[in-house]
């Protein structure tokens, strides 16, 4: 396949704001993107949830663009925009047509600079992330599976391990002050990165960034969270009821190695080997032949991230919907002989080519559009963003896939008896109501 | 880097749009081969890959009166095997390829599509050629299968917004096939394989078939081996459906599917519209984009920012060959389900009875334009928009013409779309969730029709 040599030239303004900028020509849009360096693994204790409600916030108005006008500028613009929060980072992003890139700018900078926010904005943003949580999580079959149950089993450390989503009693807490405090501890301009992609010349994107954020003073780094975990010493399992799903399931996270290790790399194609689509030996297993389980899923940092977009301790984990007539003891069992048997023969050579293609392929797709259909380079802009915050290294884009690709056999078997051990992982299971369904 | 400009960061107002930048359409190949089988090529080079469509112009709907969700099923098994390839080769045969594969079927189209690596185009190109024409439906695959879609139907029946689905397809189509969005779990017992080889066998065929393919490729070398796989396959006769007519419909009705335990309440409502083909498609899409089709619509602005009742209202004009219909969506929490009901018919009435405002309609304007032209910015956006066109038969040049059309759209335009297709005083309503805590609200809007969850 041929190597990538996706343009990136990136700067510093005076301000610490890195700004990186890749363009591509062909077609007249531009992806722009912000991000920041705070996520939910960072929100501060006794705040579950803050970082995401925060998040909302920022679409609630700044200093000259007041509520709903950040969001009628993009959308006239013939733009679409939003926001996410993740583990290590909080992004908000545009794709328009390359005549908005200013305005998109101008935009940002404003809100980089100076929320305006009031109680009412507070008020009415709870309601709406409460609504969140309840179509995405307590309304739902498996909501929050295992993403928001599992972390908790599986860590030790409050970071790592609470609500992301937020316990309504500390979103009920969440004051105007803490709204403002925030933004002043994680949104300086030094503690965040500026991506402009497609439609322009990375001269012009420099002087832009500098005309619309230089001026932006600097503020004092945020505090260091201590994020690290002690090892782990024994398997830990826990139960929990599904509400409205007919099927058992099981989630198994296993520690991962820490990122751009060595490790890591063999860990990632030690996943793909595992979850990747029909082809990958749990569903093969579990699905295909034996016909213990429904579906199966799973990889790294699985389901809200990927092996690229978070820095403090992850999970390698699997996902498996199983059929009522088996234990979960049946289940574990079945799935352990797949992971017996990787730790014991790793992968032969044929096998970890194909898992190479596909894992290059993959990584293809993600820069492409990576967000659906409709946001073209999200997965660049994701990725040179991630490369940037966690490795000060946003050309790692071109060069990254190699470390995967040169990962030996051995160093695959090695990897999978050192980590796929059952005293390096938690084991949930999410059992239905004895009544078959809420009830 | 270019000299440093004056600072002008602190200006208050934002900067004017510059002039927009025309887009440039990738080359586009269109080229029926001997046996029928349409084929669309799009080259588009940002990244080396590709991605694939086989369409066939027959789905669910197209078996409804033998066995609903027979297009489905066959599209799951259709991938377990070949002649040549049981499941397992195909399986690593894609790996190898570093592609993903999909098959599914929707009401009206039967599909298998592949996205990969652009080196392996040809290799990919053959494995659709062969589940096309060569699978072989093994038995042991289609009891696994049968098997999941029935925990999968048990499941969806406990998932609020497929219950919502479900009910308002019922209420708004009626006899026709549309109405029905998934089988029971009788039905899918019922099935045999034998079902599923005659499915095949009459609709998977080259008269029925489309081939849309985007990417970084040569079109002519694409063309040559399009022709390797499929230039062979003996046409057959393309198969033609009659679907009975949905039912008139008259006054509001509401119907309140029940299920127990639940924390928020799901609201659908809707009324049947026009398909794409119509000449007020545009006009409806745009009074869509402004009632509550975009973040920044009226609806989203209501019941969101101001009230904070909901996380992700939207509405929508739903197409689909024959029928379509206009919804609206929202999940809310369950002490403002009336609550949101007013306001989800106050502003219907209010795009019904006011013209919008000349910014307003150049905001919404410039919106849909702008989002078009990022849809066909990604190979599978674009692979999306070409199949709208060559399944539907709408003109050629309609991707080339859409942006114009919906500039050229008035305030007038708007207000005669939303008269005929924001049929409030007809509107169907359809909520789910727990009947004791929203019975007595529902009924303010209508007489009450109540259904289980299952």
């Amino acid at each position: 396949m041929p190597k990538l040599q996706i343009p990136v030239e990136s700067t510093t303004l005076g301000n610490g704001l890195r700004v990186v900028v890749s363009p591509d020509r062909a077609a007249p849009f531009v992806t722009v993107g912000v991000y920041y360096q705070i996520g939910f693994r960072l929100e501060p204790r006794g705040r579950s949830g803050f970082a995401h409600l925060f998040e909302h916030m920022m679409f609630q108005g700044s200093e000259n663009a007041g509520k709903m006008v950040h969001i009628r500028l993009i959308n006239s613009s013939g733009g679409m925009l939003n926001g996410t929060t993740h583990y290590d980072l909080t992004n908000y992003f545009e794709a328009v047509p390359s005549n908005a890139l200013e305005r998109v700018l101008w935009l940002e900078a404003d809100r980089m600079r100076a929320l305006k926010v009031d109680d009412e904005n507070l008020r009415n943003q709870r309601d709406v992330v409460k609504e969140e949580v309840r179509v995405n999580v307590l309304n739902q079959p498996y909501g929050g599976f295992p993403w928001l149950d599992l972390p908790p089993v599986a860590f030790r450390n409050w970071p790592n391990a609470h609500n992301f989503y937020g316990d309504f009693a500390d979103l009920d807490a969440a004051t105007l002050d803490d709204v403002q405090h925030f933004f002043k501890t994680y949104y300086a301009p030094n503690n965040a990165v500026l991506l402009i992609l497609g439609d322009v010349d990375p001269g012009e994107g420099f002087s832009f960034a500098k005309r619309y954020f230089e001026d932006i003073p600097a503020g004092p780094l945020p505090p260091a969270v201590d994020a690290s975990e002690p090892p782990p010493n024994e398997e830990r399992r826990a139960e929990v009821e599904e509400k409205f799903g007919t099927l058992p399931a099981l989630a198994i996270g296993y520690h991962a190695p820490a990122r751009n290790t060595p490790d890591w790399r063999a860990a990632a194609l030690l996943d793909r080997a595992l979850h990747g689509g029909r082809a990958g030996r749990v569903y093969r297993s579990l699905v295909s032949e034996r016909q213990i389980a429904v579906d199966t899923e799973g990889g790294l940092n699985y389901p809200v991230g990927d092996l690229f977009d978070y820095q403090g301790p992850a999970l390698l984990v699997s996902r498996i919907f199983y059929r009522p007539e088996y234990s979960p003891d049946a289940a574990i069992a079945a799935y352990d002989e797949v992971i017996g048997e990787i730790r014991e023969k790793g992968m032969d050579p044929g096998e970890l080519e194909q898992v190479k293609v596909k894992f290059q392929a993959d990584y293809y797709s993600m820069l492409e559009s990576g967000m659906g259909a409709y946001m073209p380079r999200f997965g660049l802009m994701h990725y040179l963003a991630c490369f940037t915050l966690f490795d000060n290294e946003p050309r790692r884009i071109n060069t990254t896939l190699d470390g995967f690709l040169a990962v030996t056999p051995d160093e695959v078997q090695a990897a999978a008896q050192k980590y796929l051990v059952p005293r390096n992982r938690a084991v949930l299971v999410r059992r239905p109501s004895v009544s078959g369904g809420a009830q | 880097m270019t000299a440093t400009p004056l600072p002008r960061s602190r200006l208050s107002a934002p900067p004017a749009l510059g002039p927009e930048r025309p887009v440039a359409w990738p080359r586009r190949t269109v080229h029926t081969l001997g046996n029928g089988l349409q084929v669309v090529l799009a080259e588009l080079r940002s990244f080396p890959k590709i991605s694939a469509e086989l369409f066939f112009r027959s789905g669910n709907a197209a078996a409804a009166d033998r066995a609903p969700g027979l297009a489905d099923m066959t599209a799951t098994v259709v991938r377990t095997g070949t002649v040549s390839r049981p499941s397992n080769r195909i399986e690593q045969d894609l790996r190898r390829m570093g592609a993903e594969l999909g098959t599914s079927a929707g009401a009206d189209t039967s599909a298998i599509s592949v996205s990969g690596v652009a080196e392996f185009s040809a290799g990919l190109l053959e494995l659709m050629g062969d589940l096309a024409r060569n699978a072989v439906f093994p038995a042991e695959e289609f009891e696994r299968e049968r098997r999941q879609r029935l925990e999968e139907l048990r499941i969806e029946r406990k998932t609020p917004g497929f219950l919502a689905n479900e009910r308002l397809r019922r209420v708004l189509f009626g006899a026709h096939p549309y109405a029905i969005i998934a089988p029971t779990e009788s039905q899918v017992e019922a099935l045999r394989r034998e079902n599923l080889v005659e499915f095949y066998r009459e609709h998977y065929v080259p008269s029925n078939a489309l081939l849309v393919m985007v990417g970084d490729f040569s079109s002519e070398r694409i063309l040559e081996q399009a022709e390797q796989v499929f230039g062979s396959w003996k046409a057959g006769p393309r198969p033609e459906a009659v679907a009975p007519q949905p039912p008139e419909i008259h006054g509001r009705r509401v119907h309140l599917v029940h299920l127990p335990g639940t924390v928020q309440t799901e609201v659908l409502l809707g009324n049947r519209a026009i398909t794409r083909l119509h000449p007020d498609w545009k006009r409806l899409s745009l009074a869509n984009s402004i009632y509550g089709g975009a973040f920044n619509s009226r609806l989203v602005s209501n019941i969101r920012e101001q009230k904070g009742y909901t996380y992700s209202p939207r509405s929508g004009a739903n197409s689909l060959r024959q029928q379509g219909y206009f919804s609206v969506h929202a999940a809310v929490r369950n002490d403002v389900v009336a609550a949101t009901l007013t306001e989800i018919f106050y502003e219907l009435d209010r795009m019904r009875s006011l013209p919008v405002g000349e910014e307003e309609l150049a905001d919404a304007r410039n919106y849909m334009s702008g989002v078009f032209s990022l849809s066909v910015a990604t190979q599978d956006g674009l692979l999306g928009q070409l199949s709208n066109v060559f399944l539907n038969q709408l003109p050629e040049d309609y991707l080339e013409k859409y942006r114009d059309g919906i500039r050229s759209l008035t305030a007038a335009d708007v207000l005669a779309a939303a008269r005929k297709y924001f049929d409030s005083a007809n509107a169907q309503i359809v909520i789910v969730g727990d009947q004791e805590q929203i019975a007595e609200q529902a009924a303010l809007f209508g007489p009450v029709e109540s259904y289980n969850a299952s």
